[in-house]
C-alpha cells in the first residue's frame, strides 16, 4: 500500500536538530524555538489527516509494509485505538513545546533539548502505531533513550543525574526484558508480525512457555508504565525532570507503555487468561499510589505518585476484558493526559515563579499567580475526579464496567481510592488559597505563554467534562477496533 | 536435546545478566543490562537457524539483531554519559551512594 505523505512526520526530529544547529551558526538561537513549535503543531496536523484517512479507508484500518510483505518488512498498522494514543501524544507535545519556549529559556543546549522532546513524541507515535514486534521495539528504545536523557537534562545538579541513572537502569532492563519475550514469541511462532502472531498463537493450549512469555511482557512494559513492584524509579524521575517533560512523562509515557500492554496481550492471550493478575496489579498499583501521595510534601512528587494511582485506575479497564472497561480506559488515557499535563505544567509555573517545591511554603500564592491558580485548581479537581471535569466521566465508566464484569471489590477499592486521592489533592488547593505569604516571598505571575497553555488546558477539561459524548463515542469505536480489528489486521495481512 | 543446551545458556545468560544489574559498582551494572540485552540476542539467533526455509538462515532473526546491537549501543551511551556525570557529582561509582532521593 502506498505511504501517505503524512507518515514522514516521523522524520521530524531531524528538522528540528538541523534547523537548530544551522540556528546556533548564524547566532539566531529564537528561531530553532520558533520551529520546535511549529513542528509540534505539525504533529496534530499530522494526528489529524491520518484521522481523516483512517475514516476514509475500508474497515477503518491502514496498514503499510516498509521493506517487503509481512513475515519480513517491518509494518504499521494504524487503528482508531493508536490514533487515540496518537492524539494524546501529539496534542501534549504542542502544549509542552509552547510552555518550554519560555519555561526553558534560561538554559543552555536548548537544540538538544527540543530534538530529544520531538523525538519522544515521534517515538510514543511509532508505538501506538506499531503492526509488528519489530517495529515495537525500535521505536520503544526510541522512546526510552530520549526519555533517559530529558530527565537527567539539567546535568549541572545532582538530583536529575541520580534520578536518571535509576530510571535508565530500571527502564533498560525492563525493555531488555521485553525483548526475550519478544525473542521467545518469534521462537513459536516464526513470525513478528501482530496478525500473524495471533493466529498462530490463539487456540493453542497453555504451557509453561506461554506463562514465561506473560510474565516478561507484563515486567518489560510494566517498568515503563510504573505498575506497582515496578514502579521505584517513577517517584525520582518524573519531580527532577524540566515541568514540560514532567508533564510529557506522567500525561502520556507511561499511558504508552499501557497501552503497548493492553494491545500485546489482546494479540497473545484470551482475556479470562490474564484478567485476574492484572486484577491484583491494578488494586496494588492504586492503593499504593494513594498512600504514598499522601505523606509527601513535595508537590510534584505527590503528583508524581498520583500518576501511579491514576495507572491502577486504568489497569481496572483492561482486567475488565469487556469493551466497555477498555473504553474507560482509552478515555481515562485522554484525559489523564490533559489533566496531568496540566497539572504538572501549571505547579511548574508556580515552581518557577516562587522557586520552591514544598507545599507548606506556598501559602498565598493564589493571590499573587490568580490564573496559574485557577489551573491548579482545575486540573486537581479533575483528578479528583469531581463532577463537571472530564476525569469523572472515565472514572464513572471504569468503576461502572469493573462492576459490569462481577468484580464488586476492584470496584470499591476504586471508590475508595478516588476519595483518599481527595485528601491530597484539597490540601494542596486549600494551601493556595489561604493565608498569607510568608516573609519575602514574591512571585509575579508566570510569561504569558505559560499562563496561555494551562488556561488552555483548563478550559479543554471543563469542556470535555461537560460535553463528553464525542470523546466517548470515538474512545467507544476504538475499544471495539481492539477486539476486532486482530481479525480486520489478519484479513489485510493475508489478502 | 539441542534446544535445550542452546536456550539453557540464554537464559543462563539472562540469570547472569540480572545478578550483574544487584551489584553496586554502576559500569558492572551497565554490563548487566548488555548481558540480558545479549541474552535476547542469542535466543533470536539460534530461533532463526530453527526458522530456516529451503537452507537460508530467517532473515528476519537476524535483521532484529543488527537492530537491537544498535539500540543497545545507545543505551549504553546514555549510560556511559550518566555514570560520567555521577561520577563527577559524588567523586564515586557506587550506586548506593545515589540516596538523596528517598520516598
Amino acid at each position: 500500500m502506498v505511504i501517505p505523505a503524512s507518515m514522514y512526520f516521523l522524520f521530524s526530529p531531524m528538522l528540528v536538530v538541523l534547523t537548530g544547529l544551522l540556528a546556533e551558526r548564524t547566532g539566531q538561537p529564537k528561531l530553532r524555538d520558533v520551529v520546535a513549535v511549529l513542528v509540534s503543531a505539525l504533529g496534530v496536523v499530522f494526528a489529524w489527516t491520518l484521522y481523516n484517512a483512517l475514516q476514509a479507508a475500508p474497515d477503518n484500518i491502514l496498514v503499510f509494509s516498509l521493506g517487503g510483505g509481512p513475515p519480513l518488512g517491518a509494518s504499521f498498522e494504524i487503528d482508531l485505538m493508536g490514533m487515540f494514543m496518537a492524539f494524546s501524544a501529539t496534542i501534549l507535545g504542542f502544549f509542552a513545546t509552547v510552555y518550554s519556549y519560555n519555561y526553558m529559556e534560561h538554559d543552555t543546549r536548548l537544540t538538544e533539548y527540543y530534538t530529544l522532546l520531538s523525538a519522544l513524541v515521534v517515538g510514543m507515535l511509532g508505538v501506538a502505531f506499531a503492526g509488528d514486534f519489530f517495529t515495537l521495539f525500535i521505536f520503544w528504545e526510541l522512546m526510552g533513550i530520549a526519555s533517559y536523557a530529558l530527565v537527567s537534562f539539567r546535568k549541572n545538579l545532582p538530583g536529575p543525574i541520580e534520578a536518571g541513572f535509576k530510571y535508565m537502569i530500571m527502564g533498560s532492563v525492563g525493555s531488555t526484558v521485553l525483548f526475550f519475550g519478544i525473542a521467545l514469541v518469534y521462537g513459536i511462532t516464526g513470525t513478528l508480525n501482530f496478525a500473524q502472531v495471533s493466529t498462530v498463537i490463539h487456540g493453542q493450549p497453555m504451557n509453561l512457555w506461554y506463562y514465561l512469555i506473560f510474565a516478561l511482557f507484563v515486567i518489560g512494559f510494566g517498568v515503563k508504565s510504573a505498575i506497582v513492584p515496578m514502579h521505584t524509579w517513577l517517584p525520582d524521575a518524573h519531580p527532577e525532570a524540566p515541568s514540560p517533560i514532567s508533564a510529557m512523562l506522567s500525561g502520556v509515557l507511561i499511558e504508552t507503555g499501557l497501552y503497548a500492554l493492553t494491545r500485546v496481550l489482546f494479540i497473545l492471550f484470551e482475556p479470562s487468561f490474564f484478567k485476574l493478575t492484572i486484577a491484583v496489579f491494578a488494586a496494588l498499583t492504586m492503593t499504593l499510589g494513594n498512600m504514598m501521595a499522601l505523606r509527601q510534601d513535595d508537590v510534584k512528587r505527590m503528583l508524581a505518585y498520583s500518576s501511579i494511582a491514576q495507572i491502577g485506575y486504568m489497569l481496572i479497564g483492561v482486567s475488565t476484558g469487556l469493551t466497555y472497561g477498555l473504553m474507560g480506559t482509552l478515555l481515562h488515557i485522554l484525559n489523564h493526559s490533559l489533566m496531568k499535563g496540566l497539572a504538572f505544567l501549571s505547579i511548574g509555573s508556580v515552581v518557577y515563579a516562587t522557586g520552591t517545591r514544598d507545599i507548606n511554603k506556598l501559602q498565598g500564592v493564589g493571590k499573587m499567580m490568580p490564573f496559574t491558580t485557577l489551573a491548579v485548581i482545575v486540573s486537581f479537581l479533575g483528578l479528583g475526579g469531581v463532577p463537571g471535569t472530564n476525569g469523572f466521566i472515565s472514572k464513572f465508566i471504569l468503576f461502572n464496567a469493573a462492576l459490569g464484569a462481577g468484580m464488586l471489590i476492584l470496584a470499591i477499592l476504586g471508590v475508595l481510592n478516588s476519595a483518599l486521592s481527595m485528601v491530597y489533592y484539597l490540601r494542596v488547593i486549600m494551601v493556595l488559597l489561604s493565608g498569607e505569604a510568608e516573609e519575602g516571598m514574591t512571585a509575579k505571575e508566570a510569561p504569558i505563554l505559560m499562563v496561555g497553555v494551562t488556561l488552555v488546558m483548563a478550559v479543554l477539561i471543563i469542556v470535555l467534562g461537560l460535553y463528553p459524548s464525542p470523546a466517548v463515542g470515538i474512545a467507544s469505536r476504538a475499544s471495539e477496533a481492539l477486539i476486532d480489528n486482530i481479525s480486520k489486521y489478519i484479513g489485510v495481512i493475508l489478502s | 536435546m539441542d534446544a535445550t543446551i542452546w536456550l539453557g545458556s540464554a537464559l543462563a545468560l539472562f540469570a547472569i545478566g540480572l545478578y550483574c544489574v544487584t551489584k553496586r559498582n554502576m559500569i558492572r551494572i551497565l554490563l548487566g543490562v548488555e548481558m540480558i540485552l545479549n541474552s535476547g540476542n542469542f535466543a533470536f539467533i539460534y530461533f532463526a537457524a530453527q526458522h530456516a526455509a529451503i537452507g537460508v538462515v530467517d532473515p528476519l532473526g537476524q535483521s532484529i539483531v543488527f537492530m537491537s546491537i544498535v539500540t543497545g549501543g545507545c543505551v549504553v551511551a546514555v549510560g556511559l554519559a550518566l555514570i560520567v556525570n555521577a561520577y563527577k557529582h559524588f567523586k564515586t561509582t557506587d550506586s548506593r551512594e545515589l540516596r538523596r532521593l528517598r520516598w
